[in-house]
């Protein structure tokens, strides 16, 4: 007798992981499938026919989208801007976030529950606020006003998971690092930020996202080309009686690509620091 | 040594980026700059795909070449029609509102003025008999609150229908019908031939939908009208506009595509423009959508007719134009005066209609022969308008904005049989009151 033999049960339930897997990977591929086809349909064939193949192969929606907004700038402003608040924003809260963990002062639990706090406000409510700031500092319509309202926006989350890495962390490592000799900032540097990768990337991917995908404050903060993000550049298809899809789903698929390329590089970091600290050994 | 080398590059490549991030071009804001011309920021969603982006753009780049060396515009694309809205909201908010703004169909005058933020242009509409003899009485109720001119249009809103000769002829349909009963009659004989009659929509205040019921109620007696008439009225529970909801559940119900039910004006348009559906409510903007290939067929354009809506009555009113918002330099205010001037002239709307259709605010400006040329159907209709014997503002333009949604989110239950056409209109007006 082979002990080896997989039972009918067994397999059923091993085809119906398949099928359940095979289901989620469509469902989560096919808007973007549906977006990169629509960009080569016409108007005609995106409202008539939403699911159906393209009849033909061809760019013209991109070259649409190129010629209708400024896109190609838009992207780049995006990159820069998107680029700076993840930088900034990795730095600064990486060591805040380490101070959180590991230090004790007065107010501390107070000054972190502040911080967290603003992560609930609706971004509605920040709108007339951070215009007037904005305004009176002089950077209405600046790259640097839209890094520095990023970076505070996406402060909160950002805090939250550095925190909760650290304090992951064994103490151990930095106790070790101080018997060698090492300072405060070199034990941090050297030793608690190579462990705390996965923190870090999932920090810096949700501010990268945070900041790409931005709309309203960089429609009311900025009024040119020169500091506009690609969010913007979508809204140019589309008015209240004209419309041209086939260049928006183009510009979609313009605009979402470094998104996926971010996500999909960083996805285990990511990952692994989001369900870091769920089981304490 | 090495690594405190890369941290110092590190943190001068920061600083480098974000000083460089932070030099502000010129004129980002209206203001005077050092050769002493004027510069005025002027925002506009009429950019990327908005039919009258052509037209903007050239009127600035006129306004800039013979202003030359004293006043100057400077463009700041807005794209899509809400986002301008929440911007300028925005602005209102904060009291830094940009010197000249297009009121739109979107009412902004009434929010500026509300705060007192809008410079009376009376005085210089009356000195100038040029410009005064562009407002028409219904531009001046328009654009005038309590006596006082605020703004300055260059559009008209002449909205009629538009139908599918050829899918009337295949129902044996001759012309369009010249009474409500009619029109309901064809409505049944094309549904009988399998053809769909009627394009509607639900979604984002259901446009399409909404001029089929304001014409309805308009055409059913005077108080219909005088309810059109009305700016922001509050009781929809009227005998006209329950008949009127009664009819549009029909359609809704009998005589329109299912997509009509969630779907937005960008769905009611195709379904005319690939020929499912044989008539759809809108106004003459639509016009080159007919001849675009990526929307529709070669010779769609041959294939369609247009018209009054029965009873005699078309959709005609100036849309809200130009104001000038009050500025802390006179001069600045000066400078926005004379461009809504420019922005409104005859010129300016005959430029609107020649490149791209655009119905004038104003009855002195005649079709050229040049518009008649490029936009036959356009011409056609205007003749049609003038014989209308009943004329108003459509409905939206009159309605308090919350309604909008109300509209949109009422008129799926009102097809499913959710609520009847009174429950309908006592919604309305629930939504009216909240206003007051």
């Amino acid at each position: 007798m082979n002990t080896n033999t997989i039972n009918p049960r067994d397999r059923l339930l091993a085809a119906l992981k398949y099928l359940f897997v095979i289901a989620c990977v469509i469902a989560a591929l096919f808007p973007l499938l549906w977006v990169f086809m629509s960009s080569f349909k016409s108007n005609s064939e995106i409202l008539s026919s939403g699911v159906s193949l393209p009849k033909s192969f061809n760019f013209s929606g991109y070259i649409d989208a190129l010629r209708i907004s400024p896109i190609l700038k838009y992207f780049a402003n995006s990159v820069l801007i998107a680029g700076v608040v993840t930088f900034v924003n990795v730095l600064l809260l990486s060591m805040a976030g380490y101070v959180f963990a590991r230090c004790q002062f007065f107010g501390k639990k107070f000054l972190y529950f502040l911080l967290s706090l603003s992560m609930v406000i609706p971004m509605t409510a920040l709108l007339h606020p951070v215009y007037i700031v904005v305004n009176s500092l002089q950077l209405y319509d600046t790259k640097l006003g839209l890094i520095l309202v990023y970076t505070a926006l996406n402060m909160p989350m950002s805090l939250l998971i550095m925190r909760s890495t650290f304090q992951g962390i064994p103490r151990a490592l930095e106790e070790a690092a101080y018997v060698d000799g090492a300072g405060f900032v070199r034990t941090f540097f050297q030793i608690m930020l190579p462990c705390a990768k996965g923190g870090l990337a999932s920090s810096a991917v949700l501010a990268f996202l945070g900041s790409w995908n931005e709309f309203t404050f960089a429609l009311v903060l900025t009024s040119g080309e020169s500091a506009r993000t690609l969010p913007l550049s979508l809204s140019y298809f589309t008015s209240q009686f004209s419309f041209n899809y086939t260049a928006l789903f183009a510009a979609v698929t313009i605009a979402v690509i470094p998104s996926i390329l971010v996500f999909a590089i960083f996805q285990e970091q990511v990952i692994s620091s989001l369900t870091a600290g769920a089981v304490k050994e | 040594m090495k690594k405190l080398l890369v941290v110092l590059l590190i943190t001068a490549m920061v600083v480098g980026m974000v000083s460089g991030c932070s030099k502000k071009a010129d004129n980002k804001k209206s203001s005077t700059n050092k050769d002493g011309e004027i510069v005025l920021n002027y925002p506009t969603f009429q950019c990327g795909v908005n039919t009258a982006a052509e037209v903007v753009a050239k009127l600035v780049e006129e306004f800039n070449e013979k202003y030359d060396g004293k006043y100057e515009i400077k463009l700041e694309e807005i794209p899509g029609d809400t986002n301008y809205v929440d911007k300028i909201k925005v602005q209102l908010g904060t009291g830094d509102l940009p010197p000249v703004i297009y009121g739109g169909g979107f009412n902004l005058l009434d929010l500026a003025l509300a705060k007192d933020l809008v410079v009376d242009l009376t005085e210089k509409v009356d000195a100038d008999s040029e410009w005064k003899d562009l407002y028409s009485e219904a531009a001046l109720t328009t654009n005038s609150r309590d006596g006082k001119i605020y703004a300055s249009s260059v559009e008209g809103s002449l909205v009629g229908y538009f139908y599918n000769k050829e899918l009337f002829d295949k129902a044996g349909i001759k012309e369009p019908a010249k009474t409500w009963d009619e029109f309901f009659a064809q409505c049944e004989t094309l549904k009988k031939a399998g053809i769909t009659p009627l394009s509607m929509d639900t979604a984002d205040s259901a446009w399409v939908t909404q001029l089929w019921l304001g014409a309805l109620v308009a055409t059913d007696n005077e108080s219909g009208l005088d309810f059109m008439k009305t700016m922001n009225p509050t009781d929809y529970n009227t005998p006209e506009m329950i008949a009127a909801v009664e009819k549009v559940q029909k359609m809704l119900k009998e005589y329109t595509t299912l997509d009509a039910i969630g779907g937005k004006y960008e769905q009611a348009a195709n379904n005319f423009l690939s020929g499912q559906t044989a008539m759809i409510a809108n106004g003459p903007w639509m016009i080159g959508d007919f001849t675009d290939e990526t929307k529709t067929t070669k010779d769609f354009a041959d294939k369609v007719g247009t018209a009054i809506y029965p009873d005699s009555f078309v959709y005609d009113a100036p849309i809200q134009g130009y104001f000038v918002t009050k500025q802390s330099d006179p001069k600045v205010e000066e400078a926005a005066i004379e461009m809504v001037k420019f922005f409104t002239s005859a010129h300016a709307q005959q430029l609107g209609l020649d490149l791209q259709g655009m119905v004038p605010a104003s009855d002195t400006v005649k079709v050229s022969d040049e518009a008649k040329d490029k936009f036959p159907l356009l011409s056609e209709f205007i003749e049609l308008a003038a014989d209308a014997e009943t004329r108003t503002d459509n409905m939206q333009a009159t309605m308090y904005s919350n309604l909008l949604d109300t509209i949109s989110q009422e008129l799926p239950r009102l097809q499913s049989g959710d609520i009847d056409a009174k429950g309908f209109c006592e919604i309305m007006s629930k939504d009216a009151a909240k206003n007051s």
